[in-house]
């Protein structure tokens, strides 16, 4: 049971803290862009407001959330995070190397602003999203514990959040450990994996809604390979966009997406090269 | 039901399921301490399914099936229905995702 607290915990912060910790490594590495610190750590607030806030509406407001309200949230919620994540990955890609030089030549105030305010509602959306259901579980587990057990139910709950934050480290610690073009290469890859796994999800929302046809359903079954309702699987689905039963619009968004993923970066890189 | 009520979920399914003009099929689950009750659901093929979740526990709940395609977090004490589009006859799991040792479920339709 208690295990089970400090995993769900991890589980549903670590996403969050990829998309922190990522983009906290690259302004370590980064020092010019000192302005977006800024703006990571106001993402970071409104984020733990925000999910503090649809927590509280949850618990509170229950017969509000009866019907379809928390897809329209979620819907919301991910298809934002998802465009926001690729735009980002691209101008920090865009922006690694030339961001120091235009800086100095004032090329990059107005462009870097726009993209800071990007980043603040990507931060703010990924802590949101699974963190008010982080709110919700702890609030109702807390309440429901008493004495011996609620003490250690808060104990595993703080080591879910110490497991989370040791996750964070590891990624600062990458960041200074690998070369920073092999650490940044790998995050990039972290990053749009989750982007895709969010264009998965927002598409899987649309058909459970009935706003998008699922063509032909299940495309294929592979829960026998890796099920995604397990402990294992449910993770590989949240950051990759696996499926075991996808619909054919899902895999068809997925393709399109990565499609869509390889020919801006192989344009990205053509641009930047004459540059380099 | 009063015919008011009729004609206003009638218009409700036209907005939001314009490609569904099928009947309802409604199942009770309710969530207590963990766990579903009934684990096994059963509700007939061709119509659109309703769901109507209670979480009679102390504890709150997400209620969740990658194969439904639903998510849905349940305060204690409140009440949330899922509504699916018709499926292929078979057996759909779906589980709590806040006691996902215990809180297991399937939904069988034929």
């Amino acid at each position: 049971m208690q295990g089970q607290v400090l995993f769900i915990v991890w589980r549903e912060s670590v996403e969050a803290l990829l998309v922190v910790g990522i983009i906290a490594a690259w302004l370590r590495a980064h020092p010019e862009a000192a302005t977006g610190r800024k703006f990571l750590w106001a993402g970071i607030a409104t984020g733990l407001l925000a999910a503090f806030g649809l927590g509280a509406a949850i618990l509170g407001l229950s017969e509000y959330f009866e019907g379809d309200q928390q897809d329209y949230f979620q819907l919301t919620m991910v298809s934002l995070a998802a465009v926001l994540m690729v735009q980002m990955v691209f101008w920090m890609r865009k922006h690694g190397r030339t961001l120091k030089r235009d800086m100095e030549n004032g090329l990059a105030s107005h462009t870097s602003q726009a993209n800071w305010w990007g980043m603040l509602v990507l931060v703010a959306v990924a802590i949101a999203r699974e963190g008010s259901e982080t709110v919700v579980f702890l609030y109702g587990l807390g309440l429901s514990q008493q004495g011996e057990h609620l003490v250690s139910f808060l104990l595993s709950a703080l080591s879910g959040f110490g497991l989370a934050f040791a996750t964070f480290g590891l990624l600062q610690l990458g960041g200074r450990v690998f070369s920073w073009r092999a650490f940044f290469k790998f995050t990039e890859i972290l990053l749009l994996l989750l982007a895709g796994a969010m264009w998965v999800s927002a598409v899987e929302k649309l058909i459970a809604l009935g706003w998008l046809p699922p063509l032909l359903d299940p495309v294929w079954n592979s829960s026998a390979l890796l099920d995604d309702s397990g402990t294992v699987g449910s993770l590989v689905a949240s950051l990759t966009g696996y499926r075991a039963h996808p619909a054919f619009t899902m895999v068809l968004t997925f393709a399109l997406y990565w499609l869509g993923i390889v020919y801006g970066l192989k344009k990205a890189s053509a641009v930047s090269r004459p540059v380099a | 039901m009063r015919s008011a009520n009729l004609w206003g979920l009638l218009f409700m399914g036209l907005l939001i399921a314009p490609a569904y003009g099928l009947d309802e099929a409604t199942v009770q689950l309710v969530a207590r301490d963990g766990k579903f009750f009934p684990a096994e659901l059963v509700a007939p093929q061709g119509r659109k399914i309703r769901i109507e979740i209670s979480n009679e526990g102390k504890d709150p709940v997400e209620f969740e099936s990658m194969e439904l395609r639903k998510e849905k977090v349940l305060a204690p004490n409140s009440k949330s229905v899922v509504v699916i589009v018709p499926q292929q006859p078979g057996s759909y799991k779906f589980f709590d995702e806040f006691h996902p040792r215990t809180g297991q479920g399937v939904l069988v339709v034929k």
